[in-house]
């Protein structure tokens, strides 16, 4: 099971931060969720594609998980040496693609 | 509502510059909504503003303000429209005096345009205090302006009104607040409808896929409704799509919107108040309709946010060129080996090498790829101190044509200044924001 099979997800940024939001199907998956995907666990999967360094925040009440990562897109959207910009908006993925299942 | 009865509605005009023109002319033909806001300015569209004015001092405002306010302006009269919108971006004085030519030209009635001045804090750039040491030139500097003077002049009759660099919640809260009850919880709730409208099909089933895959279908997509939200003298709002618009609004799309961007989920700051998301509710109370209520406001900062745009000498050069057929995957993957051989020397930071189709995007995060591609594309994208040093990037592209493995073609390459983005805070009394209203005679 990926995590995108029980959560949703999006991608954002503000200057050179990336921003990520995981919100859960439902109250059982959020507690998968939130035991799942830890700070290290996003760090990990995230520090192959960016420098990361990952601060989680725990949203009870909207069954929601943030995962903020500081210094990830240097220099902010135009800055950014991938092909064309906005890559970032993709990063979501690198999350909703993990296995949960081990 | 539970007795709470709506006292205004405010629709999403716009999510970003280049957002679609045909929806939010459906909000405003309607009737339905007593307000549209157009989010219409990010960092990427500022640079591009301040470079216009930089040529021309009457240039600055979002060049594409006439094809999207023509199908809005016959509105605001006949269906109670107001319009507010940060599309003023470098120069909110010449759009506002754009919008009144843009009306005259329509035979609309006499409209009320306010300009809301003061954003531009350039000539004060010593005096906020930023993240990090600027070292590039200069080319910009706003501060994140609130909600206070978009609030009075709706106050005041304005009909329309047009904002450089305010906040993006700012453009939503400002028409609400003289309709809301005046407490912090109508404030702080007044911020989360306007975060979750800000981004226009974003919170309608736009860029959302459900989970365990699969999303609105192409032609869904295609006629995407733009949201709305009715809310009560107390705040509380419900986000809906108007009957005939094609989207989806529920719990997720609502939740994954109302925390995009926001950083600490109990602390987004905005220049209006410091907002907390984690006890907001988000309730479904029908089909496409979604009952929002419970965020609470946590002060107000002292300071507001800067964005600056720091222009480092030369250019960025993003070159590709393409690979097709039999062995498409491994001759991409040898030029773009070739490519590291010749620009060995290229300081590291300032280069990246890889392949469209395979890992240009998430890197080594990509996925591996089960089956050889038809088609890729390798691309360079490098930091140039000069446009000499451009050159050589794009030449050593070009040269794969002929000396490089079988088939390379369909090139493609541009050059983008390198500018990067930088931020910082200033203190309020810094930055005096004002009214100018714009006259159409």
């Amino acid at each position: 099971m990926r995590v995108g099979d029980i959560a949703v997800g999006r991608s954002g940024d503000k200057g050179d931060i990336l921003d990520l939001s995981l919100v859960a199907v439902d109250e059982k998956s959020f507690e998968r969720l939130e035991r799942f995907m830890t700070a290290e666990r996003a760090e990990q999967a995230l520090g192959l594609a960016m420098p990361a360094r990952v601060t989680r925040y725990v949203v009870p009440g909207l069954l929601a998980l943030k995962f903020v990562i500081p210094g990830a897109l240097p220099g902010g959207v135009h800055a950014s040496l991938h092909a064309g910009m906005h890559w970032q908006k993709s990063a979501i993925h690198i999350l909703l693609d993990l296995d949960m299942d081990e | 509502m539970k007795g709470e009865a709506p006292v205004f509605t405010i629709g999403c005009g716009a999510g970003f510059a280049g957002d679609r023109t045909d929806a939010a002319a459906r909000l405003a033909a309607s009737g339905v909504v007593d307000a549209l806001s157009l989010e219409c300015l990010a960092e990427r569209t500022l640079i591009a503003a301040l470079a216009a004015r930089g040529q021309t001092p009457q240039a600055g405002a979002d060049p594409r303000l006439r094809r999207r306010l023509t199908p809005l302006l016959p509105h605001v009269h006949s269906k109670g429209c107001r319009i507010i919108s940060n599309l003023g971006a470098a120069n909110p004085r010449a759009a506002a005096a754009q919008v009144a030519q843009l009306a005259s030209a329509l035979d609309c009635p006499p409209l009320k345009i306010a300009a809301i001045v003061g954003d531009d804090v350039l000539d004060r750039a010593e005096r906020v205090q930023w993240d990090q040491p600027v070292t590039g030139r200069l080319i910009g500097a706003h501060a994140y302006i609130g909600s206070d003077a978009i609030a009075t002049a709706v106050d005041q009759g304005a009909d329309v009104v047009i904002t450089g660099r305010a906040a993006d919640s700012a453009l939503f809260a400002g028409p609400l607040i003289p309709y809301l009850d005046g407490s912090d919880d109508a404030l702080a709730m007044a911020l989360t409808v306007g975060h979750l409208l800000e981004c226009s099909g974003q919170v309608t089933g736009g860029n959302f896929e459900q989970p365990g895959g699969g999303g609105l279908d192409a032609r869904s997509l295609a006629n995407l409704g733009f949201p709305l939200a009715h809310l009560a003298r107390n705040g509380t709002a419900e986000i809906t799509l108007l009957d005939d618009d094609p989207g989806i609004v529920d719990r997720l799309t609502c939740t994954v919107q109302l925390l995009y961007e926001v950083h600490d989920p109990s602390r987004y700051i905005t220049p209006d108040g410091v907002v907390d998301f984690t006890e907001t509710r988000l309730e479904e109370t029908g089909p496409r309709r979604v009952r929002v209520s419970g965020t609470k406001l946590r002060g107000k900062p002292k300071q507001l946010k800067v964005i600056g745009f720091a222009e480092e000498a030369g250019f960025i050069a993003d070159v590709e060129i393409g690979y097709a057929g039999t062995g498409a995957q491994e001759r991409a993957l040898r030029a773009a080996d070739v490519l590291r051989h010749r620009l060995a020397d290229w300081p590291q930071d300032d280069i990246r090498i890889d392949i469209v189709g395979l890992n240009s995007i998430l890197g080594g995060a990509s996925m591996a790829a089960n089956a050889a591609a038809p088609e890729l594309r390798v691309h360079v994208s490098a930091r140039c101190p000069d446009g000499e040093t451009a050159q050589i990037i794009e030449d050593e592209v070009y040269a794969l044509t002929l000396s490089g493995p079988g088939g390379g073609g369909s090139l493609r390459s541009e050059r983008r200044r390198n500018i990067e983005t930088v931020s910082g805070l200033i203190d309020r009394d810094l930055v005096p924001v004002g009214i100018e209203w714009e006259d159409r005679a």
